[in-house]
């Protein structure tokens, strides 16, 4: 088996779960930092309504972790572009569009507010013994849960 | 040094996850409608390594390499805008199925529905700024 064959398979969850879990032990013991996405987020766009572009440790992560997936693509050959999952199988584009917006204020203000998203609260948080993170960890997987069946009940088999 | 550091962990971390699929919104929706145990076996091996890791570190009293710093893993007590945020945030993660590492990974990946997303978190980022600032 070559290696694009490797990297074009998912990866075994064995695999790439303690991988993850990796980074968010090497932040701690290089940076005594907590991994996180959403504060990768918060320092560009704080940099950037700045006007300056010197990015602080979380922004460069978030660098890392856009050329990271643009190595996976070119390492693997990437993926087949079949549209956007249930979304596009479901609705126009233009309304997938504004799905993704609203989605993304959701995403975007509430994991802001918990202080974390499924890295910052659902890993790391989790991993350092945080009791906030537990709470935010079972509050969003039980509304992700309940929401996507919900979804799946009004617009049908579309996954 | 600090930031170049952060960057390769960043590498490493975008990498995993566009391998593991989770840039892929079926791979998501799969886990959340349990057709598909791939999501759930994924992120509870990844918290259960990190988890050991962190405890050890913690427990060896090592300084951090890069600042020297002793290793303090923050933890805090939950308030009602964990639970709030995080309800907010869930919505958000079942519509899109993504979540902002997923999100940033389908933008290296140049699976382009990922920018109307990335504009949602911009103006999401925003808000909460603007209120912050309003009750203060």
């Amino acid at each position: 088996m070559c290696v694009r064959d490797a990297f074009a398979t998912q990866a075994p969850w064995f695999v790439a779960g303690p991988l993850l879990g990796l980074c968010v032990v090497a932040v701690l013991a290089l940076l005594n930092g907590r991994l996180g996405v959403v504060g990768g987020f918060s320092d560009v766009v704080e940099r950037v309504s700045e006007r300056s572009l010197k990015l602080g440790w979380k922004g460069t992560f978030l660098v890392g972790l856009v050329g990271g997936a643009l190595l996976w693509a070119v390492v693997s050959g990437g993926r087949a572009d079949d549209g956007y999952g249930w979304l596009t199988r479901t609705f126009s584009d233009p309304a997938v569009s504004l799905l993704l917006l609203v989605a993304g204020v959701l995403i975007g203000f509430g994991a802001k507010t918990a202080g974390g998203c499924t890295a910052g609260n659902g890993l790391s948080g989790n991993a350092f013994g945080s009791r906030a993170a537990v709470t935010a960890t079972v509050t969003f997987m039980a509304v992700a849960v309940a929401t996507s069946f919900v979804t799946k009940w009004i617009w049908g088999a579309a996954l | 040094m600090i930031r170049l550091a952060a960057a390769l962990v960043g590498v490493v971390f975008g990498f995993t996850l566009a391998w593991s699929g989770m840039s892929d919104p079926d791979v998501i929706r799969a886990g959340l409608l349990f057709e598909d145990l791939y999501l759930f076996l994924f992120f509870f091996a990844a918290m259960a390594t990190a988890l050991v890791g962190v405890q050890l570190l913690r427990r060896s009293r090592v300084r951090a390499l890069l600042t020297g710093e002793r290793i303090e893993p923050e933890t805090l007590r939950p308030e009602r805008r964990h639970v709030f945020g995080s309800v907010l945030f869930g919505l958000g993660w079942a519509i899109s199925a993504a979540c902002p590492g997923p999100v940033a990974a389908q933008l290296g990946q140049g699976i382009f529905w990922s920018l109307a997303t990335i504009v949602g978190i911009v103006i999401g980022l925003k808000l909460h700024t603007a209120r912050a600032r309003a009750r203060t």
